[in-house]
């Protein structure tokens, strides 16, 4: 295909196709690739030691495809390192051998960054395609949904990830910070990689469906089965991925420093410390002032510990003023024993801290009291109060250059979304339809992911029966704007209960169009 | 807290295509555009050959334009791949009563209201059947238990009252024709039958009376 019809100025985008016996798909997944309406790509595709696929790339005799066809199998981020290697482009982009790009995913992600943004990289909307594999591997669609449309979080991000891969653009040159992607990693290995991105830069979403990725019918989630099958490898990895730190400085990431003081060093302690590993999303590192003796004892072996010399049956304030004097993160939590580890249990704080506009409150954390406080502030603020206070203590100091000690409300609380909706959730799964949907619709102003909230909402006075006055409100002006699968069989069905029958006909003739497209964009 | 890792159910989309396909099928067969409901229902039984619901449409289709032995096979081949499925029995049924051949209709109608209650089409066809057969009683008890869950429903409501008359219990016909008229004054079909139940009532009360 030539690229005479496309746009042939703009920066160059580097796009990466990792492949592995899939040629059929690949070729449908390069014939996608080479439709685009952005035509300044170039293409590296690597055969990560799969059946040949050179004649399937010749066949489009396409000057902007390359192909490193590798003999031995090395895994999907040896093969991306070796694309980048050869990449040359402004952007990086990202094509799976079994998915497929729509005409405009280039042209709008291209068209973000370049746009009114300070984000070096951003994210699309994909489908996510169930379909059945036929005999003679053809893929029957049984449906399109869109998974994950979710606005950025960082915080979301550390903790789960919420942008697919495949969908992501950035610019090339934040790898040098970043680094290559990890090959100690089998699965996960692009979110490791968009988390890591989020060191340096927000990511903007882009609010528009511009691809597919195909997964199979009754087959679970890839990660999630890898998962099931090896427990104890996935958490290995995920707490790899989770206490990655790359160079500093981090101008988009909060770096938290906890003080761990324990009443004792011995077992108890060594397992609160682990624990802590297991259940801490956001970037830290665990700083224990202790006699050296000591931390040799517990024999924790875990990365971004750092013992902080102290002589045993010292202060609280002493082992927080020798660990102040060593640490390098931006926020310091003060976590003495009786904190319960559980999920969460310093992210509230941490976030409450992050939005602080007077940047002077310690944020307290569960367990915390005046005799034994537990806390999140900002590293700054700790050191002011402790200069020069020697054994006074570690609140009174604080208070003592105006900081307010206090908990985090549920407003500066982490994950703030993910709470309100799985509040409006358990109201849809009590028959609650109609309080449900009045949650959804106060959900979007605050926290954002305005499309998915309101067809939430439709959807719930859908169930709820007699608004459907609302519920078409709502629906009708979502398949104005970004019509999908769901939405448009949503207003169908509205439609339908109210005897408008041919408008109902059109509506699901436009979701069949987009389930029998192949390649097309649905809107 | 549980995270959400996901903003949609994926397995949602394992049925859409079918689901648009088979509600696309019934929009048209009730706008009248039979081909057009065949094609989308036979398209939807090749997405999903386990499920009945595209046979159960092409036998409606069928019997719409008077196909009663291709119905009959359709039903049967809905039933073959879900042997509870109320709409095929009371399709099955249907196409009976347009055989005339009412006693296999009201048993097949039953069958079906055996599998849901609530099957107004069953519910109504068996009332007809019943007209045409002078059987009553177990009709009676059919509505009498959709109305229990369905108090306002007055279309049933009026056959209970039709059955209530012809069955001489002129009494229980007054009382539902009197709460039809509650809830729809203008109903002109209630208030003429309960005229001509209220003079039934008089003219059989003499003998009733007379010692």
């Amino acid at each position: 295909m030539s690229g005479d019809d496309h746009t042939t100025t703009g920066p160059l985008v580097s796009v990466l196709v990792t492949t592995f016996n899939r040629r059929r798909y690949l070729r449908e997944a390069l014939a996608g690739l080479l439709g685009q309406t952005y035509g300044r790509f170039e293409a590296i595709v690597v055969n990560d030691g799969g059946e040949p696929v050179a004649d399937v790339v010749e066949h489009f005799a396409d000057p902007r495809l390359t192909l490193i066809e590798r003999r031995e199998n090395r895994g999907k981020a040896a093969s991306l390192n070796e694309a980048l290697a050869r990449a040359s482009g402004t952007y990086v982009a990202y094509l799976d051998d079994d998915d497929r790009y729509y005409p405009h995913h280039l042209a709008r992600l291209v068209e973000t960054l370049e746009g009114d943004t300070d984000c070096g990289a951003a994210y699309s909307d994909l489908y996510t395609v169930r379909c059945r594999i036929l005999p003679d591997g053809r893929r029957q669609v049984r449906g399109k949904v869109v998974s994950v449309s979710r606005d950025f979080d960082r915080f979301f991000l550390c903790c789960s990830g919420h942008a697919l891969h495949m969908s992501l653009m950035h610019r090339r040159d934040l790898l040098q910070r970043t680094g290559p992607y990890n090959q100690r990693l089998s699965m996960l290995i692009g979110w490791d990689m968009v988390r890591r991105l989020a060191f340096y830069t927000d990511l903007e979403h882009v609010r528009d469906v511009t691809g597919e990725c195909y997964a199979p019918a009754g087959e679970p989630d890839r990660t999630w089965r890898a998962g099931q099958l090896d427990r104890q490898a996935f958490l290995a990895e995920t707490r790899l991925i989770r206490t990655t730190r790359p160079p500093k400085p981090w101008p988009r990431m909060p770096d938290l420093s906890v003080i761990a003081l324990p009443d004792r060093i011995d077992d108890l302690a060594a397992d609160r410390i682990r624990r802590l590993y297991a259940v801490t999303f956001m970037p830290f590192e665990v700083y224990l002032p202790a006699a050296p003796s000591d931390v040799a004892r517990l024999g924790i072996d875990m990365p971004n510990l750092v013992p902080v010399p102290a002589a045993g049956g010292v202060s609280v304030e002493a082992r927080v003023d020798a660990a102040l004097d060593r640490l390098g993160g931006d926020y310091v939590a003060v976590v003495p024993h009786g904190v319960p580890m559980t999920l969460l249990w310093v992210e509230d704080a941490l976030h409450a801290a992050v939005g602080d506009p007077t940047g002077r409150t310690a944020f307290t954390l569960t367990g915390h009291s005046e005799v034994r406080p537990a806390f999140v502030v900002g590293a700054g603020q700790l050191r002011r109060a402790r200069a020069g206070r020697g054994e006074r203590r570690l609140l009174d100091s604080l208070r003592g250059v105006g900081a307010e000690v206090r908990e985090p409300r549920p407003g500066e609380w982490a994950l703030g979304f993910e709470r309100v909706f799985q509040a409006a959730e358990s109201l849809e799964e009590e028959g609650n339809w109609v309080q449900a949907a009045a949650l959804y619709n106060q959900i979007h102003p605050r926290f954002g992911n305005t499309r998915w909230m309101r067809e939430r909402a439709a959807a719930a006075l859908y169930r709820a029966g007699g608004r459907d006055d609302e519920a078409l409100d709502i629906v009708g002006d979502l398949n104005r704007g970004r019509p999908t699968v769901s939405t448009l069989i949503l207003e169908a069905r509205l439609h339908r209960r109210c005897d408008r029958l041919n408008d109902a006909v059109g509506l699901l003739e436009r979701a069949r169009s987009i389930l029998n497209a192949e390649g097309l964009p649905c809107n | 807290m549980q995270l959400i890792t996901e903003n949609f159910v994926v397995e949602e989309a394992v049925d859409q295509h079918y689901e648009v396909l088979k509600e696309l099928g019934d929009c048209h067969a009730s706008l009248g555009n039979h081909d057009r409901a065949r094609h989308c229902y036979e398209e939807a039984a090749m997405l999903a050959p386990e499920k009945s619901g595209p046979a159960v449409g092409l036998g409606v289709v069928d019997i719409q334009t008077g196909r009663l032995d291709a119905a009959e096979q359709a039903f049967r081949r809905a039933l073959r791949v879900e042997p509870d499925c109320a709409e095929a029995y009371g399709g099955l049924a249907m196409v009976y009563q347009h055989r005339r051949d009412y006693p296999k209709a009201f048993d097949t109608y039953l069958a079906c209201l055996d599998k849901d209650a609530d099957n107004l089409v069953a519910l109504l066809g068996l009332f007809q059947t019943s007209c045409q057969m002078g059987s009553f009683a177990k009709v009676i008890h059919y509505l009498t238990v959709y109305l229990d869950r369905h108090p306002g429903d007055v279309s049933v409501l009026f056959c209970l009252a039709t059955l209530y008359a012809r069955d001489g219990r002129y009494r229980e016909a007054v009382e539902a024709l009197e709460t039809i008229l509650v809830l729809e004054s203008d109903n002109a079909e209630a208030a003429g039958l309960l005229g001509d139940v209220r003079r039934k009532q008089a003219e059989t009360a003499p003998e009733v009376m007379s010692p």
